[in-house]
């Protein structure tokens, strides 16, 4: 029964792929490259077959619930499978095990959150997520990526502790009931449910707690920035969802996100931080509709998270393409590439009018949910933010982020850049998401079947193509582009970066840095004195059998990919950076032998 | 192929913008025939009234957030690492 119940979980299906890979690798390359494809695809499949309920044991007096299905669930579901199929395909060209296998492991824990029922298996999956999305920044192999990939983590473990104090708290409060992950009412929430709050707020990446996303995000490789895009936030608009339907707070905070986010588009030169930014503006749509809270606003986050996921992914798979073949995603360094990437241009513009929600592209049919949703309920003042942020949409990711990638006012033979069109499987990538932008923006159909609308937790009665909304449309963003072409000369680029919030943490370590340098080294060098004297021998010892556990044994379970993250990129090689990657890299194979341990066990 | 055709259109760029212009103005004309719903509030109810709101927006993004980057927020590239 529980052995049938663990195949049953999607995510099985990626964590066993994930140990296969490497396998598959020594056999053969292209059995590798099989597997890439052929897992979301049987994952897609298996969605359609999944029981409402499923995966309950027992755990030490726990009940934990692995499977919960019902129609909030299943859309992000199909969107979570159906983009990791599109971001398998764009990753075909890589042949490092390791990058996959960590885009496997998110994708696992991220389907495992939106699949629990109970928070105790909800925070198991919530740091899988975590630590292995930490490795798909690191794989960039680059200094700044591997410091930001510190950050990244330190980051997500404060807020993964502040959502366990949050649990802990809550059962302590409410008992063994309080654990089941349901709808939280908006009267009499308590502090519990409020540091649950703010730790799922944390990774939908909501200011002020939202600098750990466009510090790690351009820093990830390329394919795995297009996994990292399209699962950590949606997973927290989802759970929020879940939770916190019709908390004002989040209306108010969802609507300041989407300003916040586009006022950094407008002003940065990274192509990649750029769409990085836009995430927290997209996701402030999410997360305002979850706070309005009436089933039109519910609906329309959920339908927006599934039209941003691919249309997102889209646009990093464009900015993608074009890093990967010219080494560059800084805006002031790249334009006139029109003639050499024709086919990442015309991707990426579909992307970018997705997002700017186009009639006829899916963010018309999605976006304009939330904000009428809005209007409906008499709440003018987010509907006026949420408007004015679609107009920063279209000026920074809509016309901005493509004129000055490949035109600029360059000509071809004004730019200097070698380039050519992305691999096959990078452009195959981005047509299959391209084609679900342009296909779902027919009211939410696909190949006249009602694909989208129909998805959506409760029966949609939202029609987007009425003349007035269609009207209100065009003008906004036919007048956006008039004032950028007012504007072009102050919007052009510039090669610096734009402070952030992070500036407290990164600036804050500084002086924690100079305490620990300082007063706390003099105390720590008296206890080393004894230290020396008495205990160091016999830690030797053990030291050397660790050494050695984790340099042969943990190193070959995961392919080398410790050893190679050591020993590739610049310069920051020291050992003991090193290690902490292999002592994650332990720690999330231990959780894995214990989680699979506790599901055998019952 | 697909090269050749964005060459052709850059090429008559200035054509291009008059085909924007004439687009502006139908957005315009079309507001005035567009069939209204009830009202959330006054602007839904003057005709241009988005064409008004989606230009002074986007302008004032440009001056606003271009003003706080050149005053405030820009910084050298290798500020963290100073």
């Amino acid at each position: 029964m529980i052995s049938s119940s663990i195949f049953m979980h999607p995510a099985t299906l990626f964590i066993l792929g994930a140990l296969l890979l490497p396998l598959l690798k020594r056999i053969h390359i292209s059995l590798q490259k099989v597997v890439l494809v052929v897992i979301p695809v049987l994952a897609i499949i298996q969605i359609y077959h999944l029981p409402e309920s499923f995966g309950v044991t027992r755990y030490m007096g726990f009940d934990l619930i692995f499977g919960r299905v019902d129609k909030l669930t299943f859309v992000f579901l199909n969107v979570f499978t159906i983009m990791a199929l599109i971001g398998s395909i764009y990753g075909l060209h890589v042949n490092e095990s390791g990058q996959h296998m960590a885009a496997y492991l998110y994708v696992a824990g991220s389907l495992g959150v939106t699949l629990c029922g109970d928070y105790l298996t909800l925070f198991i999956f919530w740091e899988l997520m975590a630590f292995a999305s930490t490795f798909l920044v690191w794989y960039r192999k680059k200094k700044k990526s591997i410091e930001a990939g510190f950050r990244y983590l330190l980051v997500h473990t404060a807020g993964g502790l502040i959502l366990l104090a949050g649990i802990f708290l809550r059962y302590k409060n409410v008992g063994i009931e309080g654990l089941r992950f349901e709808q939280i009412a908006a009267e009499g929430a308590t502090l519990a449910d409020y540091l649950i709050m703010i730790g799922f707020m944390l990774n939908a990446a909501v200011p002020p707690i939202h600098a750990w996303l466009p510090d790690a995000y351009p820093e990830a490789t390329v394919t795995g920035a297009v996994f990292m895009c399209a699962f950590t936030t949606k997973t927290a608009v989802y759970v929020l969802a879940r939770a916190f339907p019709g908390f004002e707070i989040l209306a108010i905070m969802g609507a300041v996100m989407t300003l916040y986010g586009v006022a950094y588009a407008v002003i940065e030169n990274d192509a990649r931080r750029i769409l990085a930014y836009h995430i927290v503006s997209q996701v402030g749509y999410m997360v305002c509709g979850v706070g309005i809270g009436t089933a039109m606003a519910i609906n329309g986050a959920c339908a927006h998270a599934y039209a941003h996921i691919l249309y997102k992914a889209l646009l990093f798979m464009g900015v993608g393409a074009v890093l990967e073949m010219t080494g560059k995603s800084k805006l002031n360094e790249l334009g006139g590439l029109y003639a050499k990437m024709p086919l990442a241009l015309i991707f990426t513009v579909i992307g970018g009018i997705s997002i700017s929600g186009f009639p006829l592209t899916s963010g018309f049919i999605s976006k304009s949910m939330i904000i009428a949703a809005a209007g409906e309920h008499h709440m003018v003042g987010i509907m006026i933010m949420l408007l004015a942020a679609a107009v920063g949409t279209f000026l920074s990711v809509g016309i901005k982020l493509p004129y000055f990638v490949w035109f600029g006012g360059k000509s071809t033979e004004e730019c200097d850049i070698e380039a050519k069109d992305a691999p096959w499987n990078m452009n195959l990538g981005m047509a299959m998401a391209a084609f679900f932008c342009i296909a779902l923006g027919f009211k939410g159909h696909l190949f006249g079947f009602n694909w989208l609308y129909e998805m959506l937790p409760t029966p949609v009665e939202w029609d987007p193509y009425t003349s007035y909304h269609l009207s209100e449309t065009l003008q906004l963003l036919g007048f956006t582009g008039f004032g950028f072409y007012l504007m072009v000369k102050i919007l052009k680029p510039k090669p610096y970066m734009s402070l952030d919030l992070d500036w407290f943490y990164r600036k804050g370590a500084r002086v924690f840095m100079w305490f620990a340098s300082k007063p706390l080294n003099a105390v720590n060098e008296f206890a080393d004195n004894v230290w020396n004297r008495i205990g160091i021998r016999a830690t030797m010892l053990v030291a050397t059998f660790f050494s050695w556990f984790d340099k042969e044994a943990i190193d070959w379970v995961i392919d080398g990919s410790a050893q190679s993250v050591v020993n590739g990129g610049d310069h920051l090689r020291q050992i003991e950076t090193g290690r902490i990657q292999q002592y994650i890299g332990f720690a999330v194979a231990l959780l894995f032998i214990v989680l699979i341990a506790v599901v055998l066990a019952v | 192929m697909m090269a050749k055709l964005i060459t052709y259109l850059r090429d008559r760029a200035h054509i291009l913008k008059y085909v924007f212009f004439a687009y502006l103005l139908f957005a315009i004309v079309f507001d005035y025939f567009a069939e209204r719903h009830v009202p959330h509030f006054f602007g839904d109810t003057i005709i241009g009234f988005w064409s008004i709101f989606g230009t002074a927006v986007c302008l004032a993004m440009v001056v606003i957030f271009k003003g706080l980057y050149n005053n405030w927020l820009k910084q050298d590239e290798d500020y963290y690492d100073k």
